[in-house]
């Protein structure tokens, strides 16, 4: 990423309680480019997709006292206020779920216009990991990521077993973990 | 407790990813905070997804930025004025009430702040729900007005007093069928409905003939769809003159004249 300063998660947290435009810049430079990321996997169209975006920074914002660390690390919050909010607004708008069930190849196109529009070159590594991942994996992992799909719904969309599901989840992140840390 | 299988079950990435059902969270959340090998391997977890949401990150339009501080600013306002602030000096009975009326001001204009701002976003979502209602009506418009016309032929169709009823008997001995055709003799409209003939075998059709001076003349083959329905369909021609009207099985697309021992009913005019 590319950042001057970069602080702590505590740090991070203290800085947000302030509520100064610094506090607000560092939070938008930091994070709008992955929460965006994430709401644009749930809705599709720009606009609503800048509406929900804007709505997630207040809502970090305003809730901020609500985060503990107990809660788990501080983006995970962030970013589950943003799917949460992206997948409500797809359901408020009548959009049907099922309907937007991708296949491999969607995600494979996902992954290479993001190559070609995106120019960040610390995140080029990121997405040819994710990239490499196995369609059969990918597939299940956005559909819990990104549509909010319970393990129930995943094993009864795809018509495979709730164990199944599961373990493929294990291995999807073993491969994303294995290859982020090389 | 069996740690190591809990670790390799994939609960836990469930649970990160979200995919849980609310009991099931909770419960995880429990197992966390009592064994701190599960918080470990949740971290490392929640560190890679992470990394993957950056994978796919998307850089939101310049501008953007300065909109939402914008959005942000009435909480931001709020919270200031909690803070509160101290005046330290004695200021005199006109300033006192300068004061007054600018912290009046600065209030009034923080609380209407707020209001404006969440009526505008309520009014945001009520738009975004009336837009989905209307699609939602234009689409049960489309489907009204194709039954109302429905109903408007049908209607046409009881409304003409010269339209006759004229019931098609079974001709094949042992099977009970029928079907029934409705005819003005004055304008030459026909309707047929073969509700009582069983649905044709794949590559047949049932067609339809009227008896014009002794000879056979086609009406036309009928949609294998009608057939054990309710439909009311219009014959595409004008029949002017009968004597008998009569329904065969033909192969798919019909016939020039009908196969003797397949017409399955026929009727006569009163």
């Amino acid at each position: 990423m590319p950042t001057s300063t970069v602080y702590s998660e505590e740090e991070l947290v203290q800085l947000l309680k302030q509520q100064s435009r610094d506090a607000f810049n560092y939070l938008y430079k930091q994070y709008a480019g992955v929460l965006f990321g994430v709401i644009n996997k749930v809705v599709f169209d720009e606009h609503t997709a800048q509406d929900v975006l804007q709505d997630v920074f207040v809502k970090i914002w305003n809730n901020i006292d609500q985060y503990s660390p107990q809660k788990g690390r501080i983006y995970t919050w962030m970013i589950n206020i943003a799917r949460n909010a992206a997948i409500d607004k797809l359901r408020s708008k009548g959009e049907i779920m099922k309907g937007k069930i991708q296949n491999g190849d969607d995600i494979v196109n996902d992954v290479q216009r993001g190559m070609k529009t995106e120019q960040v070159t610390d995140t080029i590594g990121l997405r040819k990991m994710v990239a490499a991942l196995k369609p059969e994996y990918e597939v299940i992992v956005s559909l819990a990521y990104f549509k909010g799909y319970t393990l129930d719904e995943i094993s009864k969309t795809l018509d495979i077993p709730l164990g199944t599901v599961k373990t493929r989840m294990r291995s999807a992140i073993m491969q994303l973990r294995q290859g982020f840390n090389n | 407790m069996d740690i190591k299988a809990y670790i390799e079950s994939g609960t836990l990435e469930a649970f990160v990813l979200g995919a849980l059902s609310q009991e099931e969270e909770a419960k995880v959340r429990a197992d966390i905070a009592q064994y701190p090998e599960l918080a470990a391997e949740v971290a490392i977890i929640e560190d890679a997804m992470y990394q993957f949401a950056v994978a796919q990150s998307v850089e939101p339009p310049a501008g953007l930025q300065e909109q939402i501080w914008d959005a942000i600013q009435p909480s931001a306002a709020t919270t200031e004025k909690t803070g509160g602030s101290t005046i330290r000096f004695t200021p005199s009975y006109n300033t006192r009430w300068n004061y007054a009326a600018v912290w009046v001001a600065l209030v009034g204009s923080v609380v209407l702040n707020s209001v404006f701002w969440y009526q505008n976003s309520r009014q945001k979502q009520e738009v975004a729900d009336n837009t989905a209602k209307m699609e939602k009506m234009a689409n049960e418009q489309k489907i009204l007005t194709a039954l109302v016309d429905n109903y408007r032929k049908s209607k046409d169709m009881m409304a003409d007093t010269a339209m006759q009823t004229i019931v098609m008997h079974t001709m094949q001995k042992g099977h009970s069928m029928a079907a029934t055709l409705y005819w003005s003799k004055q304008n030459g409209d026909a309707y047929v409905s073969i509700d009582a003939l069983p649905v044709p075998p794949s590559g047949m059709q049932y067609q339809l003939w009227v008896m014009q001076e002794g000879k056979p003349v086609d009406m036309g083959t009928l949609p294998v769809a009608m057939a054990n329905t309710p439909t009311v369909q219009k014959v595409n021609m004008k029949v002017m003159d009968g004597q008998a009207f009569a329904i065969s099985l033909e192969k798919a697309g019909g016939s020039p004249t009908p196969t003797m021992d397949k017409i399955y009913v026929m009727g006569k005019p009163a």
